[in-house]
């Protein structure tokens, strides 16, 4: 196998071996000799727009991102192209080698029957019940959790994206990466970034992400105005699927009804013109017909058994939002940055179950006095500390935020609980990632113990808790975590009591 | 074709099989019928789901001839039977996708005439002819589709890259579409000619 030796357009060095080991939907993929990066050639020829279109991302865009402070975090959430090369009149990328964690360790069942070991963690292997249930080896699947903190790393990339003006336009469980086993997630084939107005797409998505206005428009000439083609607004859309997707393993959009008898025309109107969601609370022309379903889809595959709710009440908002309003109205699409905050507070909300073997491991507390697993069914035993924050907007006043947290055996409590202006983002310093305390259920008590807040006082005892002792959850006890700007008070409740 | 090509079919279609089971897309969905043909055509894999599926020894011909319009005849019929159309109540099968390899003479001339427009009403979603042996006809397969590959040398090699580019084909279905509504497949491997 022969090594190739030019010049990147920067004039730096880059070496390929000269084997096709991927093929993309418009690249051909060549290892470096040291796999540490990858060379990826277009097979058509790259007119000036689109190679300007590459410098730019390679450049500017890419400086943009990574050359701020904080800018390191965002290497592992991107596989962000690094240079531009040209080698036999094709036009090409180097890009990073995929982090290691998104090649299977383990793969699928019975010894890996499908050989997958060491291929890509494509999401499509998550995002279907039915490889799920069928082939992935345990070991692979994470648990409920996990897909939450997937969800989490796609939506911030998203967000950063879109704050740069920028848009993925093929936005995909084929373009991202993601590990169940860690809840990280990167994305990739980003030089078909959109730039509105500069730089125009020039694919229209993957199926089952492609917004409805781009699928009903398609057959319209690429410069008629009325002319849909991706853009900020339709990678929102994608992001919601993807995210409906990993959390209930199932496409919102495809349910039982048929709205064509040619599958062609039937798939464009369903995802197109007719596009309606197979949860919508009074339309139930498109519920999924259990009858269609295979038996290694159940249950996660039927709604009726579970539904959208189960995510909780802050996402299923943004979902009634996307899927609903949102869905033929591009502009009420929840935002990148609305995903994100609605993920985190309703992590927080979430719960080990208490069932070992639970296939879900988590669930979302349903916000009743008798809380169970909506998945296994079963039913929380003991007591059950709710926490519901204030904050404060003028010294001695807390007003409620909307922001409970669940609390469980082990589970700490971090800066962005302590205080609103915070949140769990790139921007927390790495003194914020730090825990400042943990709650624990001992002698049959539910405590807090105090790790580093200097302010913590049990406000119904009047008593200041110091670093390293603990304070009761009792019902009604307030707890005051911290005096500072946007500083927060706890409430106490204790479900199931 | 007879002795090594027909092992080199065999092995390249558990090429395909092992290639498409690490396709997640292609794991839910797919299916796959393979059906040999000389003087008559014979299913040798019944229309099979890919996880269960194993690739049966491919019987040497021992007949002279090219019926391939009593072939394409046979898969109309295995569409009729084997294919679940949409109904106003019930989402049908994708269009099937059909690959057909043979030296492209025909041998049934009647027949092939007469089927060929009842095989293109069948709604496939492409059909692809490979054409394999040394002078190869093309005029015959030009009939039924556009798509054709000619293979300059058919040995294992070549028939393997044949078939890892028939599983991209059938993978396509999740892969970023273009601005334009046919469904497009990946290039075909550097070994073959398309003909234009």
């Amino acid at each position: 196998m022969a090594t190739i030796k030019i010049k990147a357009t920067d004039g730096s060095e880059v070496e390929f071996e000269d084997i096709i080991i991927g093929q993309g939907g418009m690249k051909d993929v060549y290892f470096s000799p040291d796999k540490s990066y990858v060379v990826a050639f277009f097979r058509d020829k790259q007119d000036f727009n689109a190679k300007d279109r590459l410098q730019n991302i390679t450049g500017i865009y890419r400086e943009r991102i990574f050359n701020q402070i904080g800018g390191d975090y965002w290497k592992e959430l991107y596989c962000w192209p690094t240079k531009t090369i040209e080698h036999n009149g094709k036009l090409g990328l180097v890009c990073p080698t995929y982090q290691k964690y998104f090649f299977f360790a383990v793969g699928s069942i019975n010894n890996d029957m499908l050989g997958i070991k060491g291929k890509e963690k494509e999401g499509k292997w998550y995002a279907s019940a039915k490889n799920q249930n069928k082939f992935l080896a345990p070991q692979e699947r994470g648990n409920w959790f996990n897909y939450f903190q997937v969800c989490i790393n796609i939506s911030r990339a998203v967000r950063r994206l879109h704050a740069a003006g920028l848009a993925h336009s093929d936005l995909s469980y084929k373009n991202v990466l993601i590990d169940p086993t860690t809840g990280r997630a990167a994305i990739i084939d980003i030089d078909g970034l959109v730039v509105p107005g500069k730089f125009p797409p020039d694919v229209l998505g993957t199926p089952d992400f492609i917004a409805s206005e781009v699928i009903k428009t398609k057959h319209l000439a690429k410069n008629d105005t009325a002319r849909c083609l991706p853009n900020i607004a339709t990678d929102r859309h994608a992001l919601a699927v993807l995210i409906y997707m990993y959390l209930l393993y199932r496409h919102p959009l495809r349910g039982g009804k048929v709205w064509d008898t040619d599958p062609a025309k039937d798939e464009d109107l369903s995802m197109g013109e007719k596009a309606l969601f197979v949860e919508h609370p009074t339309d139930t022309t498109n519920r999924v017909k259990v009858s269609d379903l295979q038996p290694s889809q159940l249950p996660q595959g039927d709604p009726a058994k579970i539904p959208y709710a189960v995510c909780g009440p802050y996402l299923k908002k943004l979902f009634d939002r996307a899927f609903i309003d949102g869905l033929h109205n591009p502009c009420n699409r929840p935002s990148a940055q609305e995903w994100e905050d609605a993920l985190l507070k309703t992590v927080d909300l979430m719960q080990p179950c208490q069932n070992p073997n639970c296939w879900h491991k988590w669930f979302v507390f349903d916000n009743t006095s008798k809380p169970k697993c909506p998945f296994c069914g079963t039913e929380y035993k003991g007591q059950l500390p709710v926490l519901n924050l204030y904050s404060s907007r003028k010294v001695g006043s807390f007003t409620p935020e909307d922001y409970r947290v669940m609390v469980y055996h082990n589970q700490y409590l971090y800066a962005w609980h302590v205080n609103r202006n915070l949140s769990p983002n790139e921007k927390l310093t790495a003194g914020q990632k730090k825990p400042v305390g943990y709650f624990v259920f001992h002698n049959n008590k539910w405590l807090f113990v105090n790790q580093t807040l200097t302010d913590l006082e049990d406000k119904t005892e009047n008593r200041k808790i110091p670093i390293g002792q603990a304070v009761e959850l009792t019902d009604g006890k307030q707890i005051l975590l911290s005096k500072e700007e946007g500083g927060r008070l706890i409430v106490v409740q204790l479900a199931n009591g | 074709m007879r002795g090594e090509p027909i092992e080199a079919i065999r092995v390249g279609l558990e090429t395909l099989v092992a290639s498409l089971r690490q396709d997640p897309f292609a794991l839910e969905n797919a299916w796959l019928s393979v059906i040999t043909f000389n003087r008559t055509p014979q299913p040798i894999l019944p229309l099979t789901e890919l996880e269960t599926l194993q690739i049966p020894a491919i019987p040497q011909p021992e007949a002279a001839g090219t019926h391939l319009g009593e072939a394409l005849e046979f898969v109309c019929k295995k569409v009729d039977a084997e294919v679940t159309l949409s109904s106003p109540e019930r989402k049908g099968d994708w269009m099937p996708l059909l690959f057909v390899m043979c030296n492209g003479k025909v041998s049934d001339t009647q027949l092939f005439s007469q089927t060929v427009p009842l095989l293109k009403r069948k709604h496939f979603g492409k059909i692809v002819a490979c054409l394999v042996g040394h002078h190869p006809v093309t005029e015959n397969v030009r009939q039924f589709t556009d798509n054709i590959l000619s293979m300059d040398t058919a040995d294992s090699s070549t028939i393997k890259t044949f078939f890892e580019w028939v599983s991209t084909s059938v993978s396509v279905g999740n892969r970023s579409i273009g601005a334009t509504d046919e469904l497009v497949l990946p290039p075909p491997p550097a070994e073959m000619n398309a003909i234009i």
